[in-house]
């Protein structure tokens, strides 16, 4: 059994997926640990990336949900397979 | 603060949710929008879905806030992350609608806790609403919080079901979980979306320039138009960034310049030219959800709070006032992302500090939920494990079990092992709502505490400390219960009597209860009868009267096997008293059902059909898990004692799909009174295919859990004139005898006369007669003997009886012969009045209850109360089935 964790701000160590999500308009990197540390990359076509690893689907849906309430209009998400991902940029 | 019944009130601060939001000062009118509603012909569901900070609750308030104009009533609710619990959801809905009508909704409020079925609820809430006759709105705001599929279904269910002049109205940051295209293809959907929210050059003109007192030219409104997309948040943050600004055009040109997002970009504007007191306080405050001024103060750690909100409010900063005398405050909600997101990146290390403040502020005030919300947020699972120990005695009185449970599997599991109460909370919260899980290791873990000399477990509540052995024993005695180990049963409640002070009402009820339970399955009535009556007191002591109508049932069902009717008549309506100061409490309509068997039992049929007829009217929601088929059966003996078998086993058959003793012993199981039934018919073939089917015999030994069985066996022996009649029944009569089972001994009795008789024993079988009849006359067993049959009532007519006999066997015969003619199939004791016949007649036809109220010219309610009395009548528990007996009688 899962054991119950405390909704957490901070970002969990693990090996799972790594997910890529594109969004309209540059975010400020301040925005990085809001969204449990994963990292903001603003792109020159005036999108933004937020790249990282998410523990599972709840999680990923959580991240959504941020993102949503803030307000900021998605443009693609896509799950990127582990050996593909070289550069964690984590704060 | 809770009333009597453990029902949740609303207090001061919750009253927050239910107020309606005042209409913004800068208001721009959009008549595009408001035509829209005008147009709408009042559609049942109206949605307003966008993304935060485009002005939906702003909208809600144009459109339904005009309470001097508008003509209906409309009632507001804030969601939150609570209101996925249905108690706490439900108990909303209903304060939310009594602010406008406060006579609705309160047998709702008792279904809600008495059969814990929040559609149940919603489905009387309905019928309260329906008595309105003026229009009604309610306005969930926030509706995206909700994840719960029950509330979901019960606000489908709502839609549905809504009586005409009702509305509904939801804002949302998403789309919700209902059908909306098929509301859309009914017509019965009115939806406002982002595209239709978004300011329009003129729209945004008017704001900037009018409301706002900016004076931008016209290609400066609209490039910024264009950048923000019209989202007005944006607007609004893009407004105040140029209040007092020199440079407008430089503004604009560095806005419009970049790819930022917009809310990022003019939030970070907006805070950097706030002095940095201010920008502290927005920020250290974010944490909140709601706040006050001294809230304020308690986690900024300053002072001067309630002034700082006013000011911000004035200057209209970002916050939201949550009532009347602007005392609570909330953040928009994109704002408070925005600040939050800020704190996380500046200043994380003071996060957990911040919240222990406010955990610490709500613990003083009271608001426990809070307070643990807090301790969880800020990572202190400790102070959160501690706060939900000293919590759980009210959550458990107010049964908020979900919430409690919701709350204690939050924690790390790591964290039971040093906190027994705490466990033994989490084992009473999980058993309560229905799952036993994890639940025996919790216990022996707990146990463990208990048996370890100097042990120091970590304990806040040192009273539920010092009851833990006593819950724990009744855990156990549940479990064996569950696993039908009646010893086990006996030897765990009989410790927790043991441990219990004479002051320990409820363990001793609960205990008292479940011995009760486990003597009757093994027979022993005298020691069970003793047991409930003991667990009754104990439940009226400790005033928990919802749990004592269980205890009821099933003390009477005891009191009349060991015949003593009047007993079981005073329990029943001991228990009715008490649950008088409730609405529709659970049990009340089984106490009905008790009543009504009673009355069948010295054949007063009338008393009888008015008993079922008032449990049919508090309805299936005021029933126990048994409801639904002894209500059944005791209709069916209505209908026998009637002489309408054919319409008895029909009713019996139907029980049968419903059968639930709850966790009673099945004494009298329904396949045997079918086999009864059958026998008055004369179908002995039936009886015997029954008999064979259960492989019964005249030779078994004898238990009392299939006494029942066995004497129905004996009838079917009986029936086919079986020499082992006589020597059977009187081994039954026997057993019967020694266990104090009056009501089966006059049964007994009355067979062993006609087997006697058919034998050819005259002279034994009048002396077993008068035994029977002078034994039956204390409590007026009447019913006993016409079931026999019409062989028993010609041989009371024939034969010459002792004085003491005599007198009863008049009152058998005249009952069995009930006023003019021999009972025909399917006779009515009430004939149907004129305007029953009325409605009757339009029942035959497609119209529903509206309809056939507007052809009478007559309420909806009282064609309602017509429709129950001709169910009565007619002994049919549908309207498909009132049809037919109808037809049957040639009505």
């Amino acid at each position: 059994m899962r054991t119950h964790q405390v909704r957490s701000y901070l970002a969990d160590v693990t090996t799972d997926s790594q997910y890529e999500i594109r969004v309209k308009g540059h975010l400020g990197l301040r925005w990085s640990a809001w969204f449990d540390g994963m990292s903001v990359t603003n792109l020159d076509d005036g999108t933004a990336v937020i790249r990282g690893t998410v523990v599972d689907q709840s999680a990923l849906h959580g991240l959504l949900q941020k993102l949503r309430d803030v307000g900021i209009p998605l443009l693609s998400l896509e799950q990127i397979p582990p050996n593909e991902f070289t550069d964690n940029q984590r704060t | 603060m809770t009333d009597t019944a453990g029902n949740v009130i609303a207090n001061e601060l919750l009253a927050t949710k239910l107020h309606a939001p005042r209409r913004r000062r800068e208001l721009v009118h959009r008549p595009r929008l408001n035509d829209r509603l005008v147009r709408s012909h009042q559609p049942v569901l109206t949605l307003v879905s966008a993304p935060a900070g485009f002005g939906k609750t702003t909208l809600l308030t144009e459109w339904f806030g005009d309470v001097d104009d508008s003509r209906a009533l409309t009632a507001w609710l804030a969601l939150d992350e609570g209101d996925n619990d249905s108690a706490v959801f439900g108990s909303y809905l209903v304060a939310a609608l009594q602010t406008v009508a406060p006579q609705v909704g309160i047998t709702a409020v008792a279904v809600l806790h008495s059969a814990r079925s929040l559609q149940s609820a919603v489905a009387v809430l309905i019928n309260d609403l329906q008595t309105l006759s003026d229009d009604v709105v309610l306005i969930l705001d926030d509706y995206d919080v909700i994840h719960s599929t029950d509330v979901h279904e019960a606000i489908a269910f709502l839609i549905e079901h809504a009586p005409p002049r009702f509305r509904l109205v939801l804002a949302s940051r998403a789309d919700p979980p209902l059908p909306l295209a098929r509301l859309r293809a009914r017509g019965d959907l009115l939806e406002v979306r982002a595209a239709d929210l978004r300011f329009t050059d003129d729209e945004a003109s008017t704001y900037l320039n009018e409301r706002m007192g900016l004076q931008l030219a016209p290609r400066d409104v609209g490039a910024l138009e264009v950048r923000t997309e019209g989202w007005i948040a944006a607007l609004q943050l893009a407004a105040l960034s140029l209040r007092g600004r020199d440079d407008v055009a430089g503004f604009i040109a560095n806005f419009t310049g970049n790819d930022r997002f917009v809310v990022d970009y003019l939030a970070e504007e907006v805070l950097e030219r706030q002095p940095r007191d201010v920008r502290d306080f927005l920020m250290h405050t974010a944490v909140l959800d709601r706040f006050t001024g001294s809230l304020c103060d308690a986690v900024t750690g300053r002072t001067g709070g309630k002034a700082t909100l006013e000011m911000l409010d004035r200057a209209n900063l970002f916050v939201v006032a949550l009532d009347d005398r602007r005392e609570w405050y909330r953040y928009h909600h994109l704002f408070a992302d925005v600040l939050r997101a800020r704190m996380l990146d500046e200043q994380p290390e003071r996060l957990s500090e911040l919240h222990r403040r406010a955990s610490e502020w709500f613990d003083a005030h009271g608001d426990a939920s809070e307070a643990i919300a807090h301790a969880m947020a800020g990572r202190d699972v400790e102070r959160a494990a501690q706060l939900i120990e000293m919590a759980t005695p009210m959550m458990r009185q107010t049964r908020q079990e979900a919430t409690l449970r919701r709350w204690l599997e939050a924690l790390p599991v790591e964290l039971f092992e040093d906190r027994p109460v705490l466990s033994l909370a989490l084992v009473g919260a999980r058993m309560a709502t229905g799952d036993s899980i994890g639940v025996e290791t919790l216990v022996e873990r707990a146990e463990q505490w208990l048996q370890t000399p100097h042990a120091t477990p970590i304990v806040f509540d040192h009273y539920e400390f010092t009851r833990l052995p006593i819950q724990i024993e009744m855990y156990r005695a549940g479990v064996a219960l569950l696993a039908g180990d009646t010893d086990g049963t006996i030897a765990h409640a009989t410790r927790v009597l043991e441990l219990a002070e004479p002051s320990d009402h409820l363990p001793r009820a609960a205990g008292a209860a479940l011995l009760g339970l486990a003597h009757w399955s093994l027979g022993d009535l005298d020691k069970a009868r003793i047991r409930y009556t003991e667990s009754l007191e104990c439940f009226v002591k400790a005033n928990f009267i919802p749990d004592l109508m269980g205890v009821s049932l099933g003390l009477a069902d005891i009191q009349i096997a060991q015949g003593r009717l009047r007993d079981a008549r005073r329990t029943f309506e001991s228990a009715l008293k008490h649950a008088s100061v409730y609405t529709a409490l659970r049990g009340t309509a089984d106490m009905n059902v008790g009543l009504s068997e009673l009355m069948l039992e010295s054949n007063d049929l009338d008393e009888a059909a008015r008993h079922l007829q008032i449990s049919t009217e508090l309805g299936e929601h005021a029933g126990l898990p048994q409801y639904a088929y002894r209500w059944r059966v005791a209709m069916a003996r209505l209908r026998q004692a009637h002489g309408d078998l054919d319409g008895a086993l029909e009713l019996l058959s139907e029980a049968e799909a419903v059968y639930n003793t709850d966790f009673s012993p099945a004494i009298e199981p329904i396949a045997a009174m079918k086999a009864r039934v059958q026998l008055s018919q004369g179908d002995v073939a039936s009886a015997r295919r029954w008999v064979a089917s259960r492989k019964l015999a005249a030779g078994d030994d004898l238990n009392y859990v299939r006494e029942y069985e066995h004497i129905t066996l004996a009838r079917t022996l009986l029936a086919e004139s079986s020499d082992d009649t006589v020597a059977f029944v009187t081994r039954l009569l026997a057993a019967a005898e020694a266990g104090n089972r009056e009501r089966r001994v006059v049964e007994l009795l009355a067979l062993l006369a006609l087997a006697l008789e058919a034998n050819g024993d005259r002279h034994a079988a009048v002396l077993a007669l008068e035994q029977a009849l002078v034994r039956a006359v204390p409590d007026a067993y009447v019913r006993v003997f016409i079931d026999a049959g019409a062989a028993l009532i010609s041989l009371l007519r024939s034969v010459s009886l002792s004085d003491d006999a005599k007198r009863h066997a008049q009152r058998v015969i005249s009952g069995a012969n009930p006023t003019n003619a021999p009972p025909r199939r399917g006779g009515l004791v009430d004939e149907l009045s004129a305007r029953e016949l009325d409605v009757l007649r339009l029942l035959r036809s497609e119209l529903g209850g509206p309809e056939i109220a507007r052809e009478l010219h007559v309420s909806l309610n009282t064609v309602r109360t017509h429709t129950k009395n001709i169910y009565t009548k007619l002994g049919a528990t549908n309207r498909r089935e009132a049809i037919r007996r109808a037809a049957e009688l040639g009505l």
